[in-house]
């Protein structure tokens, strides 16, 4: 790597690739990366927010007609009792399993470069598992009885069904979503504590130190953190594999046409990361351009994450490929004539968008220009969720549309309020995520810190580590 | 102060009266001489404290104040008192949760004789449509009829019914029923509409009445609906005595005439037609829609059915026809001709068997026009089978087709003995012979013309809608210084009338009427009409120079003068059994007049050219008089799965001519009309044909419902198109010459199954009788599969259905009864065309196969198949659905939250989901219509077929009090009582001498989608078609 910065950046002992741009003390880490929760929200960020506010009140709107009035304001039919709604919930569940993944998994296997987009990984993926977790609770038909899927003591003595995937969807998705909360609060207290020191007035103060929770940076606390963010860590890494599995067994278990697959859980599994990483990257790209995050946000943290957007394509297309094999080899024509269907039939167009952008469009990352190309990564980013939406799209209302008997052969057109919806969810991601990435540390802060010294220790002494000689 | 006088009561931590001991109760006795200590006389004890424990007492008693008396009184300590505080805020929350509707109720401060509140009471009464009437059996619930059956003691229907039948109590709730009587202020002003009341109007006939009487009633005119009601003829009679030259006339749109002319040219007399097809082994539909579910039919339906099912028995059914009626659906053979090439064919099939028949030689008979090689090829081969079978075959003709080809028909039965056998003939029971509008209209026009007709009573329903636009019929009323209207809404008729009058419903009116065959019943009312509605014969009777009798007075005065002594007696049993006892007339066997109808056949037959036109009757709103009969309108056509609208239907091969699709609209132009419909393609429809079914396009009713209309899209049902508007009084029938051109606009059409293909799926079988003795298709379609589970073994009754597609005709009968049964909302137009989100429990899947203009019809009843192993019920995550230890698959309303995941799951798709609140913005008239047995499904529920669970636990019930086991046919379900063919059976499987055992054990028996293994408890028996191979 002939980067002219390589003598002087902080340097990763295994790769030889700038993770830091430039040299940086403690100090001008926490200036540069908490420079914007100071400074005034731009005209840029005021207007995106105001955007993203709209969304939300369209969500709002949405949400009470749907209270209001009932299922029947969404496009929803007999047969397709799941439809736009259930595919948000998939689309939004599979986006929020990125954060986890690097904060997690490549934490466990210690990868260095996701310090610096880890904490902005997991916000997302609280935030999209929030806009997932709406869906399920607003598309039953009486969601003020919703509780009833709760194994709670009643006095009908009665319990969820255990054998319902529905009730494993519960019980996975709240799980996940509090073991995520949990992991992402408890990375950001140090932070908390560094914005709080830094607080230039005592509202500021006040409110990061309650944030904070009392965080003194003592070697005690830091012990702590570490084996509690280890323990979470390995707690979580789990939940990033069995929620896209049980979201998957809701439609494994079943027998429809298209849905009962036993590739569903790894294949499902490998989508949810697909897309995940890809709304990592539409936001990042926007992100390290406008905070100011672009030295510790670097290339090489994009290239890597397109490379993992490369593999998981692949997982996803082989996944496809299978799906349309079996249903050949095993000369059941319900499931042939599924899949013929969604190739040839009405909504054959999402059915070829899924293909394109699912299997084609990542192809692209072959190349390392492309895979360090900004505004391709933005475009591609974009179009793999689009892809992955056309999937759930094609897996959930496609398979109900054309399923056993012939005279239940239905169409389906969505309403406004199913549009409202999922315009709406993507406003109030969007709004959570500008709120973030202004009034968070939205950087790993301390870990950042930490990363630095480490490589500036490795580049003094890179004798220290036996590897580095034979690279 | 040991003898406190106000004691106190003993406080709380002392041993308190409850838990005294019992041996210290009999204490009393051995210390009643004890002197007591206030010294008086007797002892008198304050307590029973005092008296047991006496020194206790006065220990108690030395204290001024009870103990603790000084202490601070222990209230809420903080923790309690925030606790109170939050849990005060949060039910104060939780009364806010529902408001509860103030409903006072009304108890009985008498009970009605017989009532048991909360038990069905059921009546047996009759209703007549087009003066042919149906027993009906009608289940009242605190006085409300809420479920109308047929009277199974009626020889006529035998217990089943139509899809008009079952819509009864719907229509009896019809908000948009004529509600008051009112007037226009004068004649000449007719936009000028006054209310009135009946009673103004019987004392101005009565007062007119004997200014008429003075010419012997001159200018009466009576315009009535057909009827055979004997006390009605009575009356008639007695009208016509005091005004001898007032004339009755009858009107009916769709009518007998062309049947009962074809009678008088065959045999000389006027005669109706009716059939028993239980005898018939050959039949031959010429047009005929035999199986069409009218009270004239239900008979000859039931008689069919019982040939489907054993195949030994199998009849065979040729349907010669231009659209695809349900008998042509039903048929083993069927040939497609255009309306007008029918008679040609009766010709040609009367010539052929001219040579074979004794009595029909003599006959020449000219088809007027050369056959195709196909029609000739049927005509010898029907021929040949008619002539094979004497007295067991049968030639049918539909109504529209002209006289001739009845009295052709009618001269191959009397020729092949069938007369009597499977054809049998009646004499007119209706008070007028013909009722087509050319058999008064030009009459009555002549007279109004020339300024004779001074009052015009019109019972007949809607005349001015319901005929030919080149009839003005309105014009005709207008003239009229005196019109009184009695029809059942403000109508068309109503607007132009000087008087309208609301008529009294079926169910809230005394009368009689007689079914085909003249069985007579006594119609008698399930409810005091419910507004200010008259029927005809209160309406005839105020004619009469007598005084006003209530009509149960009349219908009885009326009855007992015929019985003489024992009337009482005899009243009794009329009203329970729901008959009249020796009113049947016999069939008659009259000679064929072979001289007239040579006459008839020696005018040539009238030659259709270009595109012809029909006039078909609709199977949902008949002629137009049910339009606003929710329940049938949203019923799909029994063909065309269509709701709501009507629609041209045309053969695909026409519709690929002409450049159009379903939905285009085309302008039809035909004798100097035009009118636009949407096209609605029908495979099995003749070339160059176009059938429009009548009764639609009713400007006044669009006949909408005013649901829940959210986010602008309103719900309203569609008007559909007005055929009467391009049919003359010269073609009732059907017309040729027709120019048809797309209009270049789309209209939607709301169908309830898009699909006419199986895709090549094994989901419904049909064979030929041949095919299946050689190898049944349904063999892998049945018996039990390998599981890795255990066998769950079912104990006790094992609840089950069996349905045989070979008898099922498609009428639909089933599920208006299933609507009426078990509160099945509807749900209008929009929300069927733009969401399928029909409600039906129960829907009959209609497949078509093989050629699409010779296509074979199967018709699939699906309802809830009761799975053992359900996929519904392991993917509901709160349990809402499970399967009883009797074989029901239930559904819990109160735990259902609505995931829809069971209806995702269910390989049928026939759970239903309340996508709004359906019943929320009921009429308070129609939630009369509610059954109480069922629950009224809230929004957001999932709903679907209980195998009517209620009419199980109330015969449970039954059963349990007198202590024995159900019997075997005790529980019949909705669908299963309304079916005029008896195509569904239901049982208990543990019953080895239950009909719904045998048909699960039957050869052609088999479960959709066995190979899911679900394990069904609806069985289904194949569809074992008889074709004649000759035409094979």
């Amino acid at each position: 790597m002939a980067d002219p910065h390589a003598a002087t950046a902080a340097m990763d002992p295994l790769e030889p690739v700038p993770l830091i741009i430039g040299q940086y003390t403690d100090a001008t880490l926490t200036q540069s990366l908490f420079g914007h929760v100071w400074a005034k929200p731009t005209k840029g960020w005021l207007i995106m927010f105001a955007l993203s506010l709209m969304g939300t009140g369209i969500l709002g709107i949405s949400v009470v007609i749907t209270l209001g009035w009932g299922i029947g304001t969404w496009g929803n039919t007999i047969p397709m009792g799941w439809a736009w709604g259930i595919v948000n919930f998939v689309w939004w569940v599979g986006i929020g399993h990125a954060g986890t993944l690097i904060s997690a998994i490549l934490f466990l296997f210690q990868q260095k470069w996701r310090t610096a987009i880890n904490r902005f990984a997991e916000a997302m993926t609280i935030f999209a598992v929030m806009c997932a977790g709406l869906f399920p609770a607003l598309h039953t038909g009486r969601p003020w009885f919703d509780y009833f899927l709760f194994p709670y003591p009643s006095d009908t003595l009665l319990w969820p069904q255990f054998k319902s995937p529905l009730t494993w969807d519960v019980f996975a998705v709240s799980t996940y979503f509090t073991v995520s909360l949990l992991f992402w609060y408890l990375g950001l207290i140090p932070d908390f504590a560094a914005l709080r020191d830094a607080s230039t007035n005592k509202a500021r103060r006040l409110v990061y130190g309650m944030l904070s929770l009392g965080w003194r940076g003592s070697g005690r606390h830091w012990n702590d953190y570490k084996s509690a963010y280890l323990l979470l860590a390995g707690l979580a890494t789990p939940l990033v594999l069995s929620v896209h599995t049980i979201v998957s067994f809701d439609f494994a278990v079943s027998l429809l046409p298209g849905w009962h697959t036993t590739i569903f859980p790894p294949y499902f599994v490998a989508g949810a990361v697909f897309s995940g990483f890809a709304m990592v990257v539409t936001w990042l790209v926007p992100a390290r351009q406008f905070c100011g995050l672009k030295h510790v946000i670097t290339l090489r943290h994009l290239e890597n994450m397109n490379k993992i957007i490369m593999l998981t394509g692949m997982l996803v297309a082989y996944g496809y490929m299978m799906e349309h094999f079996i249903a050949w080899y095993s000369g059941n024509v319900p499931e042939w004539d599924q899949f013929y269907d969604r190739a040839t039939g009405n909504f054959r167009a999402i059915y070829w968008t899924m293909m394109f952008c699912n299997v084609v469009l990542p192809q692209v990352y072959w190349f390392k220009k492309a895979r360090t190309s900004i505004p391709i990564m933005f475009v591609v980013s974009i179009l793999v969720n689009v892809g992955m939406w056309s999937e759930r799209f094609v897996i959930f209302v496609i398979s109900l549309h054309h399923s056993f008997l012939p005279s239940m052969f239905k169409d389906y057109v969505p309403t406004l309020v199913d549009v409202g919806l999922l315009v709406g969810t993507i406003g109030m991601f969007s709004m959570l995520m500008l709120l973030f990435l202004k009034f968070f540390p939205a950087i790993a802060v301390s870990e950042v810190k930490e990363l630095n010294h480490e490589l500036a220790h490795a580049h003094v002494r890179p004798e220290a580590n036996p590897r580095q000689s034979g690279a | 102060m040991s003898d406190s006088r106000f004691p106190l009561p003993v406080l709380g931590d002392e041993k308190s009266s409850a838990s005294v001991e019992p041996e210290v109760v009999s204490a009393p006795q051995s210390e009643a001489t004890t002197v007591p200590d206030h010294g008086y006389h007797k002892s008198y004890w304050r307590s029973l404290e005092q008296k047991l424990n006496p020194e206790k007492y006065k220990s108690l008693n030395a204290r001024e104040f009870p103990p603790n008396y000084f202490d601070v009184p222990k209230g809420v300590d903080r923790r309690e008192f925030i606790g109170l505080l939050g849990a005060s805020m949060a039910l104060a929350g939780l009364t806010a949760c529902s408001e509860k509707p103030v409903e006072p109720i009304l108890a009985y401060t008498k009970n009605p004789e017989h009532m048991v509140v909360g038990d069905p009471l059921h009546y047996a009464t009759a209703w007549s449509l087009r003066g042919v009437g149906t027993g009906l059996l009608v289940t009242a619930r605190e006085g409300r009829p809420v479920k109308v059956e047929g009277n199974p003691e009626h020889p006529v229907n035998k217990g089943s019914t139509g899809a008009y039948d079952q819509a009864l109590t719907i229509s009896l709730y019809d908000p948009k029923r004529g509600q008051h009587v009112r007037r226009t202020a004068s004649a000449t002003k007719p936009g000028d509409i006054v209310t009135a009341s009946w009673r103004t109007l019987r004392e101005q006939l009565v007062t007119q009445g004997a200014e008429w009487a003075k010419d012997g009633g001159e200018g009466l005119r009576f315009l009535m609906e057909p009827s055979s009601s004997p006390s009605g003829g009575d009356l008639r009679e007695k009208v016509l005595k005091r005004f001898p030259k007032a004339k009755f006339y009858a009107h009916a749109q769709l009518n007998h005439d062309n049947a009962i002319q074809g009678a008088e040219l065959a045999f000389g007399t006027a005669l109706h037609p009716s059939y028993a097809l239980e005898d018939a082994d050959v039949v031959v539909a010429l047009d005929a829609d035999l199986l069409e579910p009218l009270p004239e039919n239900l008979g000859a339906t039931r008689g069919w059915g019982e040939r489907r099912s054993e195949l030994s028995k199998l009849n065979r059914v040729y349907a010669i026809e231009s659209r695809l009626s349900i008998t042509g659906a039903s048929a083993d053979q069927r040939l497609r001709l255009k309306p007008s090439e029918i008679e040609g064919f009766a010709r040609a099939l009367l010539a052929e068997l001219g040579g074979s028949v004794a009595g029909l030689n003599g006959l020449s008979a000219q088809p007027g026009r050369t056959l195709s090689d196909t029609e000739q090829k049927w005509v010898k081969a029907i021929a040949r089978d008619l002539a094979g079978k004497p007295s067991r075959s049968l030639v049918a003709v539909g109504e529209t087709q002209p006289p001739v080809v009845h009295a052709i028909a009618y001269a191959i039965n009397s020729a092949l003995g069938n007369v009597g056998t499977t054809l049998q003939l009646h004499p007119v029971l209706t008070h007028e012979k013909y009722s087509s509008v050319g058999t008064w209209y030009p009459e009555l026009k002549e007279d109004v013309d020339a300024g004779k007709v001074k009052a015009l009573v019109i019972t007949a329903w809607n005349p001015v809608y319901a005929s030919p636009f080149d009839l003005d019929v309105a014009g005709l009323i207008k003239k009229v210084p005196l019109s009184i209207y009695l029809g059942s809404h403000d109508d068309e008729t109503a607007k132009v009338a000087t008087w309208y009058l609301p008529a009294q419903h079926t169910l809230e009116t005394w009368g009689d009427t007689r079914a085909v065959d003249g069985t007579a019943s006594i119609i008698q009312p399930l409810i005091r009409p419910l507004f200010d509605g008259q029927s005809e014969h209160d309406l005839l009777s105020a004619f009469l120079d007598a005084p006003e009798q209530t009509a149960y007075d009349r219908l009885r005065a009326f009855w007992s003068g015929k019985v003489g002594l024992g009337f009482d007696a005899k009243w009794e049993t009329w009203l329970s059994t729901g008959l009249i006892d020796g009113q049947t007339v016999p069939a008659q066997r009259p000679a064929l007049n072979a001289r007239g109808l040579s006459q008839a056949l020696a005018t040539a037959p009238a030659q259709g050219s270009g595109v012809e036109l029909a006039f078909v009757p609709d199977y949902r709103v008949f002629d137009g008089r049910f339009a606003n009969v929710t329940w049938l309108q949203e019923m799909p056509d029994p063909i065309t799965k269509l709701t709501w609208d009507n629609a041209a239907m045309m053969s695909p091969g026409m519709a690929k001519k002409l450049g159009v699709d379903r939905e285009s609209v085309i302008a039809i132009s035909v004798n100097g009309q035009t009118l636009e419909a949407p096209v609605l393609p029908v495979p099995g429809y003749a070339d160059d044909f176009i059938a429009l079914p009548v009764g639609y396009g009713r400007e006044l009713f669009p006949s909408g419902l005013p649901l829940g209309g959210v986010l602008g899209n309103p719900v309203n049902g569609g008007t559909g198109f007005n055929a009467y508007a391009l049919q003359t009084s010269a073609a009732l029938g059907f017309v040729s010459g027709a120019q048809v051109k797309a209009a270049g606009k789309t209209y939607d059409l709301a169908l309830t199954q898009d699909h006419w293909t199986m895709e090549g799926r094994e989901v419904s079988f049909s064979q030929t009788l041949a095919e299946f003795k050689k190898e049944p298709a349904v063999e892998e379609s049945r018996g039990p599969l390998p599981t890795l589970l255990a066998p769950v073994v079912y104990e006790g009754y094992q609840w089950a259905m069996g349905v045989d597609t070979n008898r099922c005709t498609g009428c639909s009968a089933c599920v208006v009864a299933c609507v009426a049964e078990n509160n099945i909302p509807v749900v209008g137009k929009h929300q069927i065309h733009r969401f399928n989100r029909e409600m039906h429990w129960m829907r009959i899947d209609r497949y078509f196969a093989g050629d699409e203009n010779e296509p074979e019809v199967i018709n699939q009843p699906m309802m809830c198949q009761h799975c053992e192993a359900a996929p519904c019920e392991y993917v509901c995550p709160v349990n809402a659905t499970t399967t009883s230890d009797e074989g029901l698959n239930e559904m819990v309303y109160n735990r259902c939250i609505g995931t829809r995941y069971c209806s995702n799951n269910c390989p049928y798709k026939v759970r239903r989901f309340n996508y709004l609140h359906w019943n929320g913005e009921k009429p308070a008239l129609e939630q009369m219509a509610m059954n109480p047995d069922v629950t009224v499904r809230a929004r957001g529920v999932m709903e679907k077929c209980t195998y009517c669970v209620q009419r199980i636990e109330r015969t449970r019930i039954k059963a349990r009090t007198e202590g024995r086991p159900i019997k075997e046919g005790e529980i019949v379900t909705a669908c299963q009582q309304a079916c005029p063919t008896h195509a569904i059976s239901f049982g208990t499987l543990s019953d080895q001498n239950s009909e719904t055992l045998a048909w699960h054990k039957d050869e052609r028996r088999y479960d959709v989608l066995h190979e899911l293994n679900t394990r069904p408890r609806t069985a289904y028996l194949m569809r074992v078609t008889n074709p004649n191979p000759e035409l094979a």
